[in-house]
């Protein structure tokens, strides 16, 4: 198959503003950053407090959480399709097949995966933070978000890895947003979709976007990192 | 004779079914400093956690500035008044002025006040050369200089340092010797554990020993 056509193509797609690509990149820029700009706070909070508190079910709690991860997007696009649907207990809120549907299928699928770093994060913190922030007159919570201001670089990680399962997300996408033409199309979904009508060049520009987000956070992440004597 | 800052009534710490250490009574004198010495293992550590609220699973009580409390209980008044260094004091991510200014933020201490007193320790430790490094650049002895700047910034009625001279490199040993004999000259209510013969040795400090659970006056 000869590349070069499609991805010349692809390019001049992007350059040219064409709408319903430029409209699919937006969609899916603007659900991502709002699914982990909600769900970011209690997540990072329950992460915190499973790696800080103790108390009786934490360990399978923990548990939970990790299983949750490798649960299929599919079933989490189902579960999400049976609440939504009209039929369901959230069927009058008529979310199913809108931009808001996907964004919560995100937060879902974001949401393990933010408290499972932040966990990992504050458990490798060193205890002498806390403990410090405590004997320098801090109430618990202010130790507690100095805590979290110091494996920042580790919460940000966490941020930049839900973000990036989120923007990438095929499968509950398609199930709760339709994969509606100028309505729920993100990109993802435009590739799938492309792809299976042989229109190479829209699933390709699209795929460069992907990357170019992809590592432009990484960069973003990379650069934090150095600034704060991490290098 | 003034009221004690500080009595500790009947001071039990146990792991399980063994005892570390039972201390009877003791009284802590405003204005003085006090030496804790003792081997490895024997609850030195423990004890300034104790007196710093850092470990509540101690029984007995205490009175500060003659209010009865518990250390289960640990009001966050005293955790203003008591200022705890450890061993290898951590030093946030972040500049050594704000490391300095943390404690002082926490106290509501006005800007003006706070700039005053941050300037004062970074002079008070020589560090005005290294104000600008980030800690984790700053040398052991640089670290504990730092450390014992924020604790005295923050004016603690009693401040608590666990063996600021230990692995530390001659000159770092002598520059923090240097400051724990200011904080002695300025009449400052400090307690140091260590083993550090030349702070044993300092003039004017009170020393206890404890050993085998039990904390004695030294001559």
């Amino acid at each position: 198959m000869d590349l070069l056509e499609p991805t010349r193509q692809a390019f001049a797609l992007l350059f040219s503003g064409d709408p319903a690509l430029w409209q699919s990149i937006w969609l899916s820029l603007w659900v991502s950053v709002a699914a982990i700009g909600l769900v970011a706070a209690p997540s990072i909070s329950l992460g915190f407090l499973l790696a800080k508190k103790r108390f009786s079910g934490q360990r399978a709690a923990v548990v939970l959480v990790q299983a949750l991860l490798s649960f299929p997007t599919v079933v989490i696009g189902l579960a999400i399709y049976l609440l939504l649907s009209r039929r369901g207990p959230f069927g009058s809120f008529e979310l199913l097949f809108t931009p808001w549907a996907i964004m919560l299928g995100y937060m879902v699928i974001a949401f393990p995966i933010l408290v499972v770093f932040t966990l990992s994060a504050v458990q490798g913190a060193d205890p002498r933070v806390y403990e410090t922030a405590r004997c320098l007159g801090a109430s618990r919570f202010a130790a507690s978000l100095t805590t979290l201001w110091e494996v920042r670089f580790g919460i940000l990680a966490a941020v930049v890895n839900g973000f990036g399962r989120a923007i990438s997300e095929v499968g509950c996408a398609i199930m709760v947003g339709g994969n509606i033409a100028g309505l729920t199309r993100n990109i993802p979904t435009a590739i799938a979709l492309e792809t299976t009508k042989g229109d190479f060049a829209q699933g390709i520009a699209l795929g460069f976007v992907l990357m170019v987000v992809a590592l432009g956070v990484n960069i973003v992440l990379a650069v934090l990192q150095g600034e704060g004597g991490l290098k | 004779m003034s009221a004690p800052l500080l009595v500790l009534r009947e001071v039990r710490k146990a792991y399980g079914q063994r005892l570390l250490f039972a201390v009877g009574n003791l009284a802590i004198e405003a204005g003085r400093t006090y030496v804790l010495v003792g081997p490895n293992g024997s609850g030195k550590t423990t004890l300034m956690r104790i007196l710093a609220g850092l470990d509540r699973d101690a029984s007995g009580s205490l009175e500060f500035r003659g209010a009865p409390t518990s250390f289960a209980l640990y009001p966050e008044r005293l955790r203003r008044a008591i200022v705890y260094v450890h061993q290898h004091p951590y030093l946030f991510h972040t500049s050594l002025r704000h490391n300095l200014e943390y404690g002082l933020k926490r106290r509501g201490v006005p800007a003006g006040e706070r700039a005053r007193r941050v300037e004062e320790a970074i002079a008070w430790a020589g560090l005005t050369e290294r104000c600008n490094t980030p800690p984790a650049k700053l040398s052991g002895g640089e670290k504990q200089r730092a450390a014992l700047a924020r604790a005295r910034a923050l004016e603690p009625e009693l401040l608590l340092l666990d063996e600021p001279t230990s692995n530390l490199d001659r000159e770092g040993r002598a520059q923090t010797l240097a400051l724990l004999a200011q904080l002695v000259e300025e009449r400052r209510t400090v307690i140091v554990a260590c083993h550090d013969q030349e702070i044993i040795d300092l003039p004017g400090v009170r020393r206890f020993h404890l050993q085998d659970g039990k904390l004695v006056p030294l001559a």
